[in-house]
């Protein structure tokens, strides 16, 4: 699992009396607590866990605008992510690896409000209700899209830059490692490649 | 003044409504997308066959609904503009009978499409709490008990009575500004209506027609001039938008961030259309590089939240803003320019008109 605790600069959710307090999007709308995990669990979804955000508490996930999160040094197929956005959106991450490499790659994330999973993503959870400012609203669900991001590059990774698009909030993020077998080209055989890494 | 109409059921015929609904279009594709569905049309169809890019300086107004159209006022083809679809926005001729213009529409079999304050509808997350202007669908009028039967495909979706007071209310309201929403308040909504005639007949989508109107919205993008006669149009007008756009949040000017919600939703919305029916065809026809044409245009429809979304955010300081609006309106204008070419790449692989 990935630590974003350095990162949170938003509060997504709030809880039924005290709505006001969170602030998912432009119109204050959040997430409801009740009907999340609790904050700090751990958490599965599509088999992959998760380490669920300390929701209720204050900022909850990270509102994309640059930051540069490291991951435990490794090699990995996969970055899987909890998300939501604000309106579909899709942007581009930086991914860097040990050796100095740099790739972009998408991140696609559908819209939180009572929206379809358009970019493919499994749906995480779905809360029956809606955190308007003063009140609960019934009949709108928020999403939470479980999404992931393929690491390429058969080599380390040290982290990943979250793009700069304000739509876009990360709640979770995880890892997943090669299956056994399938790590790649080890490094003295890319040297004898003769490329330059 | 006194009115001769003794309270009647006025209502269309059949079934109520069928909603219709996309998570990048507003209510204004949402309502339009009803009325055809009963018409027995297929809204993406419609909605989705056009893909062009008009501002028009000046005109923008603080509505979900607003969307420009070089037909004055003609919303409905300004969306659907290779289909006979078109409408009229009416007010009330005599202040005294109000519904007569809804009566009129309902009697004869056709949808109304009525302006609302949210803040009136007792089915909207804004009841008694936020002011912003909203389309619904009115499919029947039951002055007898009192109660307007209203749709509204826009979560949570309602479709039912309303009692007419509210309706009356939320159609005549002034929807004063409002902090809460600042993007569709402070426009009056006058009792104003959409008079809509679907027309006929519909043209088949067959891949010689579709080529035919992407070849027109196509060089419409290469042609349209940054100061034409029906506004900003094209990839010209879209590069005046943008650098407009910057140059204004730059200078502090909160006009510019406010126009930029309710226009760029309804670029957003139409790009997100066009995409998804040129990728529904391409898999249709098995033509995949018309599909993936359509997913260049959703590119588009994508880019537009970075744009709008960064502007809402920063709507109560623009100069802090326009750092990211010239990066994401940079990754928009790529973007547009991505869809276009891959559109005419799309079109080689289609008739060729005789």
């Amino acid at each position: 699992m990935v630590e974003l605790a350095a990162h949170r600069n938003n509060r997504a959710a709030s809880r039924m009396h005290t709505t006001g307090a969170g602030g998912f999007n432009v119109w204050r709308n959040s997430f409801p607590v009740e009907h999340l995990p609790p904050g700090g669990s751990e958490v599965e979804v599509g088999g992959v866990p998760f380490s669920f955000p300390p929701v209720g508490e204050g900022y909850d996930n990270v509102r994309c605008d640059g930051q540069f999160v490291e991951v435990p040094a490794g090699r990995y197929d996969w970055i899987h992510l909890l998300a939501a956005a604000e309106r579909r959106a899709e942007d581009t991450v930086e991914l860097h690896y040990a050796d100095g490499s740099v790739d972009t790659e998408w991140l696609r994330v559908s819209d939180f409000w009572s929206a379809p999973a358009w970019f493919g993503e499994l749906p995480a959870y779905r809360t029956p209700v809606m955190h308007y400012p003063y009140h609960v609203q019934p009949g709108i669900g928020a999403h939470l899209w479980a999404q992931r991001v393929p690491v390429p590059r058969r080599t380390a990774l040290a982290g990943l830059r979250l793009p700069r698009n304000i739509a876009v909030h990360v709640f979770a993020a995880t890892v997943q490692e090669p299956p056994p077998g399938t790590a790649g080209l080890p490094a003295t055989r890319r040297e004898e490649d003769g490329r330059d890494h | 003044m006194t009115t001769d109409h003794p309270p009647r059921v006025h209502h269309i015929t059949g079934a109520p409504p069928e909603f219709w609904y996309r998570d990048l279009a507003s209510c204004l594709q949402a309502t339009f997308g009803s009325v055809l569905l009963r018409a027995g049309h297929d809204p993406l169809e419609v909605l989705g066959t056009a893909w062009q890019f008009l501002y028009r300086p000046g005109e923008v107004r603080s509505e979900e609904f607003y969307f420009p159209t070089r037909y004055e006022g003609d919303l409905g083809r300004g969306i659907a503009p290779h289909h006979p679809l078109t409408s009229a926005w009416r007010t009330p001729d005599d202040p005294a009978d109000p519904l007569a213009g809804l009566r009129a529409a309902l009697d004869a079999d056709r949808l109304v499409i009525a302006a609302v304050d949210n803040h009136h509808l007792p089915f909207r997350p804004a009841y008694r709490d936020v002011h912003a202007a909203h389309l619904v669908t009115v499919f029947g009028l039951d002055e007898h008990r009192g109660l307007v039967h209203v749709a509204d495909a826009t979560p949570p979706a309602f479709r039912g009575a309303v009692p007419l007071e509210a309706f009356l209310a939320a159609w005549d309201s002034a929807n004063p500004s409002d902090v809460q929403d600042a993007f569709f308040s402070d426009s009056r909504i006058g009792r104003r209506w959409l008079d809509v005639r679907v027309g006929g007949p519909y043209p088949d989508t067959t891949p010689a027609r579709l080529a035919a109107v992407l070849r027109a919205d196509a060089e419409l993008f290469t042609t349209g001039k940054a100061d034409g006669p029906d506004g900003a149009a094209g990839l010209a007008g879209l590069a005046r938008f943008t650098e407009e756009l910057v140059d204004r949040s730059r200078a502090g000017d909160p006009a510019a961030i406010r126009d930029l919600y309710p226009f760029g939703w309804g670029m957003q919305a139409q790009a997100s259309l066009h995409g998804e029916l040129l990728r529904r065809l391409g898999a249709a026809w098995r033509l995949p590089v018309l599909a993936g044409a359509g997913r260049a245009v959703e590119a588009v429809a994508h880019a537009w939240t970075g744009v709008r979304m960064t502007g809402a955010h920063g709507r109560d300081d623009p100069a802090a803003a326009a750092g990211g609006l010239a990066r994401h309106t940079a990754v928009l204008r790529r973007r547009y320019a991505e869809a276009v070419e891959a559109v005419h790449e799309a079109l080689d692989a289609l008739p060729v008109p005789a």
